[in-house]
């Protein structure tokens, strides 16, 4: 596993790198509103991709949480003729969960249909690097913004998704060791 | 009831393999439906074409008799035949590859953002699953085991070699990403009625992406040589209402981090 990623080609980290300044330079202007972050965080590619689009009008987006996170709900799941319902469910729970993930793990999880979005860059069967990527992605975001930057937190639950925990583990145990072979 | 036996037309309450079977499982996905219908189109070519030679064959073994036909015919060309048999066996792989190609497309095209992830490790020889969407770090997560339930403590109504202790649980009616990956030895995932078979490759992680429309069990089994015990892997998905799936999840998840 190692041997295979040790050849990331360098057009991709330098891909990843502008993107992720521009990123950077979008959030350093928006004020960090913890509420509105966190669901920035638990939200699905459709804004990932217009991030920028989004990201002058923080405040309207706050002000109407529930019907936005409906949304997007419905737009993950097309299928779910019942979602509305569902999705106005899970948006109280994601709510819910926002505030208690911001205290303490003990309580009962709220469970929410919601997983890493489906990638452009990845379209083909084969998604280990889409794994791989994600967690660069965690972990530079993390370097660029410290530990416990909350926009971190969606590239976290992607990697999570997406990645074996025996791959995460090791990943985790080179990274300690500074032999990790990838563009952090 | 016997008599429906000896015709091999059992009557399975569930999406398994039977005795004899001959045809498909019933489909619950739309990507089984689709296969279906794809071996359905091109068996109507292929009896054409059966029907066709088989003509030929018989007539002319009919006809070549040393005192019906004692002088054969001698003809070596035939511009109108050869020209024949030229152009119809061109366009009938292209009736055939048509559907072929755009069912196989659709099959490895994921469209929609999937809404749940689930990882299928395969191991010599069970398989693990990971749930780990509602992770909050990495050492959590909803991950067991799923052994093949062997044949003495098989339950009455249970299938030999296809009941498992831990089945998967998915929500039906919802778009799932599956994430077929192997920990030693090549693997493979396979649902029949699911219409699913990915290889697990160690060190590589394969995706699928399917959306199981109605509530039920499906079996399958490993369908990559991986050692001994290869006939002794199987796979069971269980398909739940959506609402059914978050307790299941729920119940599952509370001693989970009760651990952590």
């Amino acid at each position: 596993m190692a041997e295979a990623q040790t050849e990331t080609p360098p057009s991709l980290s330098e891909q990843y790198s502008l993107k992720e300044k521009a990123e950077k330079s979008d959030v350093a202007t928006k004020v960090a509103d913890a509420e509105e972050v966190e669901n920035s965080a638990s939200t699905s590619s459709k804004e990932v991709v217009t991030e920028e689009v989004e990201t002058p009008a923080p405040l309207v987006e706050s002000t109407e949480v529930p019907p936005a996170v409906a949304e997007e709900n419905t737009e993950a799941n097309p299928v779910a003729e019942n979602s509305v319902e569902d999705a106005q469910v899970a948006a109280e729970e994601s709510n819910e969960r926002t505030k208690e993930s911001s205290g303490d793990a003990e309580e009962t999880p709220e469970i929410k249909l919601e997983t890493a979005p489906a990638d452009f860059r990845f379209p083909t069967t084969n998604q280990t690097r889409h794994c791989f990527t994600r967690y660069i992605e965690y972990h530079r975001c993390v370097a660029a913004k410290g530990e416990d930057a909350s926009e971190c937190d969606k590239f976290a639950k992607y990697y999570r998704a997406l990645c074996p925990g025996e791959w995460i583990d090791r990943w985790n145990e080179q990274r300690e060791n500074g032999t990790f072979p990838g563009p952090l | 009831m016997i008599v429906l036996e000896w015709l091999f037309l059992t009557i399975a309450a569930c999406d398994a393999a039977e005795p004899w079977q001959l045809g498909f499982q019933d489909a619950a996905t739309p990507m089984m439906q689709g296969i279906i219908d794809l071996h359905h189109d091109i068996f109507f070519f292929l009896i054409l074409i059966l029907v066709f030679v088989l003509r030929i064959l018989v007539r002319a073994l009919w006809h070549f008799h040393y005192q019906k036909n004692p002088i054969p015919q001698r003809i070596v060309h035939g511009t109108t035949i050869e020209i024949l048999r030229t152009i119809f066996p061109s366009i009938i792989p292209m009736f055939i590859a048509i559907p072929s190609f755009a069912l196989l497309y659709s099959m490895d095209e994921v469209v929609v953002d999937p809404a749940i992830t689930i990882k299928a490790i395969g191991h010599q020889w069970y398989r693990t699953y990971e749930y780990s969407d509602y992770n909050s770090s990495d050492e959590q997560s909803l991950t067991f085991d799923s052994y093949t339930i062997p044949e003495d403590d098989l339950e009455l109504g249970q299938s030999r070699l296809l009941e498992v202790d831990n089945r998967v649980v998915v929500p039906a009616k919802t778009h799932l990403r599956i994430i077929v990956t192997s920990a030693d030895v090549p693997h493979s995932w396979a649902v029949p009625s699911s219409g699913v078979k990915c290889d697990a490759v160690p060190g590589r992680l394969n995706q699928i992406s399917i959306s199981v429309q109605r509530e039920g069990v499906y079996y399958g089994q490993c369908s990559e040589i991986c050692g001994t015990n290869h006939a002794f892997t199987s796979i069971v998905v269980e398909a739940v209402p959506r609402k059914d799936y978050g307790s299941r999840v729920s119940n599952q998840l509370i001693p989970q981090t009760g651990e952590a």
